[in-house]
């Protein structure tokens, strides 16, 4: 006798879990648990074979918590008054997000249209029933996960369709393909980019940065490259003398050099220099002037002082001890 | 003639040019230009309002440079004649033929001084183009010459009423056309008119000594001074370009407002006013005591040597002084060296 009672209790704790599962359980209170669905983008025109997604974030408070074994299983086929429904969840992935009060439970399902039909018909994915247990007092509840509707559509149209009329506002117009004009408005786009970055360099006189394409910045990058011959000692001072005529607007000589300096203040610091310049010309180009008296080789002086030059066209104070830099 | 008398003659000429300025105040670059000119062996047109002190200024350089001078007047009634002979009748009742200005000195003739030269006609003007170009002259079946023969001509551009204009071709005879103008200087104006020794001309120009220069050396020293001034390649290349600027400024991009560049010269520059700007710009480095033509040389004589032999559309000559040197300017200003 003993041992059939035994026998019969270890039968119901076998059967438990199954009946578990069929039995309608209490709501669990909607303030535990906090819902957010991602559903897919469009709910009609899907036919057979087609592949819906859908992602259920789930956060449930404590002292709840979720029976995994209450999740929804693959392959599982739902049906409705006893027809199966032609939707199938195909896969389910699950991510858990521990929090200090709460888990949030990320859930991945990927379900499949296995039905059609000659006219098109709504349909669902149909409402997960999920179960959530009572840490504390081990009471076991339920949520039910909204169902989302949508209308799967025949694979051909059988007889003579007015468009007009069948046209559905929940079905969004189809879209030509765009990609080949996505690209040539691409190249478009860099094309006009690479005009633009050409024009701001020629607008930038020729320069990336402000005063880089301004006259003695550009004679002083040349007059680094000119080798230090007598041929190049003219040729430096000829690229010099081009500068400043471009600085001044006007040819410059010793006898308008006041009226430039009054011009263009930041040069007066460079009056003697200047003075000297014009000496060394003299001497390279007409032969006749003093000796002009370098303390140093006159293609490095040049190039110092195109240096000192520059500095002054940048609104720099010229440190005139430095010495010429390569 | 060695650096020592080119140094000597320099000493002469700045002598003479100190002697000048205290004669006549307020006129420093007038007098540099002519002192230059005497040097370059160039005749002189100045040109200015009246009584701007023209004649004094030209007096006073006379005296300096010593030798024969003449002056005549210009007048409207003034033929090629007067300027060779003059004829009178005599105590014996007998007429008579004497020199004129032009040969009373013969070859000492160092200065021929024609006041108010745009007063006397184009037969006059004529005569003188010959004898300003080859200091030659033929009268009385004989060539007369005045190797050292300079003219100094002034001429107002204020009066208009029985005068000439000077021909193109007589204006280029003249190496420099120098304008006179009223010194600016406050000072120097209330000393021209309160100051009793402006007053009397011929006392202030008697302060200048005389036969300051040889006048019979200046040729032979002027010829020896352009063959010590050197003008290097690249000199004569910037004159060059000066050259071409001036017969197609067009081309180096010169403008000037309100002037249709496209018609405004018919004539640049002849190669003998190039010529006597090299002239005149050599004894300008000389007398800064340089050895080669500097740029700084050619537009110090620039425009005194090339304004007035530029030849403008007859709807421009009215404006000529004020285009011609807002032109050369222009050209100076544009036309790089190197």
């Amino acid at each position: 006798m003993r041992t059939r009672f035994l026998l019969a209790m270890f039968t119901l704790a076998l059967a438990a879990p199954a009946a578990y599962a069929d039995i309608i359980l209490p709501d669990v209170n909607p303030k535990y648990v906090t819902i957010k669905e991602q559903n897919p983008e469009r709910d009609a025109g899907y036919v057979v074979g087609d592949i819906l997604d859908r992602t259920i974030t789930l956060t449930i408070k404590k002292p709840y918590e979720l029976v995994k074994e209450s999740l929804p299983i693959e392959g599982f086929e739902h049906r409705y008054r006893g027809q199966i429904s032609g939707i199938e969840l195909v896969k389910i992935n699950t991510e858990e997000h521990s929090h200090s009060d709460s888990v949030t439970h990320v859930l991945h399902l990927r379900y499949q249209v296995f039905t059609t039909g000659k006219l098109a018909k709504p349909a669902a994915l149909r409402a997960e029933i999920i179960k959530l247990r009572n840490a504390s007092n081990k009471t076991v509840l339920q949520y039910r996960i909204p169902s989302y509707s949508f209308r799967i559509s025949p694979l051909s149209v059988f007889g003579s369709v007015k468009l007009k009329e069948e046209m559905s506002p929940f079905v969004r117009p189809l879209r030509l393909d765009a990609s080949r004009d996505r690209l040539q408005l691409g190249i478009a786009i860099a094309i006009l980019s690479l005009a633009l970055l050409c024009l701001l360099y020629i607008f930038g006189m020729y320069a990336w940065l402000p005063k880089m394409g301004a006259p003695f910045a550009k004679a002083y990058r040349d007059i680094r490259k000119i080798p230090n011959t007598e041929q190049g000692l003219q040729n430096a001072v000829a690229r010099l003398h081009s500068a400043l005529n471009q600085t001044a607007g006007s040819v410059l000589f010793t006898s308008n050099l006041d009226e430039f300096l009054q011009k263009k203040p930041a040069f007066a610091l460079l009056k003697q220099d200047i003075e000297k310049f014009f000496t060394l010309s003299g001497q390279v180009f007409f032969a006749s002037s003093p000796t002009a008296h370098l303390a140093e080789n006159p293609k490095a002086w040049l190039q110092k002082f195109c240096r000192h030059l520059r500095d002054c066209e940048r609104g720099l104070v010229p440190h005139l001890a430095a010495k010429a830099s390569h | 003639m060695s650096d020592t008398q080119l140094a000597d003659w320099r000493n002469h000429a700045l002598t003479l040019e100190s002697e000048v300025n205290k004669v006549v105040v307020g006129q420093k670059n007038p007098v540099r230009l002519i002192t230059t000119s005497i040097f370059a062996r160039g005749h002189v047109l100045l040109e200015g309002d009246v009584g701007v002190g023209k004649t004094t200024l030209l007096r006073a350089f006379t005296r300096g440079i010593g030798g024969g001078y003449q002056r005549i007047e210009g007048t409207i009634d003034l033929m090629p004649n007067d300027l060779v002979y003059h004829t009178y009748l005599g105590e014996d009742g007998k007429p008579h033929v004497s020199a004129g200005p032009l040969l009373m000195s013969g070859e000492n003739l160092s200065v021929f001084f024609f006041n108010e030269i745009n007063r006397a006609r184009p037969q006059v003007h004529s005569l003188l183009l010959r004898v300003m170009a080859e200091r030659t002259l033929t009268a009385f079946n004989k060539e007369h010459y005045f190797p050292h023969m300079l003219v100094f001509a002034d001429r107002n551009q204020v009066e208009k009423e029985e005068t000439f204009d000077i021909p193109s071709a007589a204006r280029d005879r003249f190496m420099m056309e120098i304008p006179i103008v009223v010194p600016s200087d406050a000072a120097i104006m209330e000393s021209l008119v309160f100051d009793t020794r402006f007053h009397d001309v011929d006392a202030l120009v008697a302060n200048v000594p005389e036969d300051l220069l040889q006048f019979d050396q200046l040729n032979n020293f002027a010829s020896t001074l352009q063959n010590s001034i050197s003008a290097s390649p690249t000199l004569r290349s910037y004159v060059l370009n000066l050259w071409r600027a001036t017969k197609t400024p067009t081309e180096f991009g010169i403008k000037i407002s309100g002037v249709d560049m496209n018609r405004l010269v018919l004539s640049g520059a002849s190669p003998r006013g190039m010529g006597m700007v090299l002239r005149a710009a050599r004894v300008n480095a000389w007398l800064n005591n340089r050895s080669a033509v500097l740029p700084e040389d050619i537009h110090e004589v620039f425009h005194a040597t090339v304004a007035h032999r530029l030849v403008f559309s007859p709807v421009y000559e009215m404006r000529r002084t004020e285009i011609a040197r807002e032109m050369l300017t222009g050209i100076i200003n544009t036309i790089a060296t190197p």
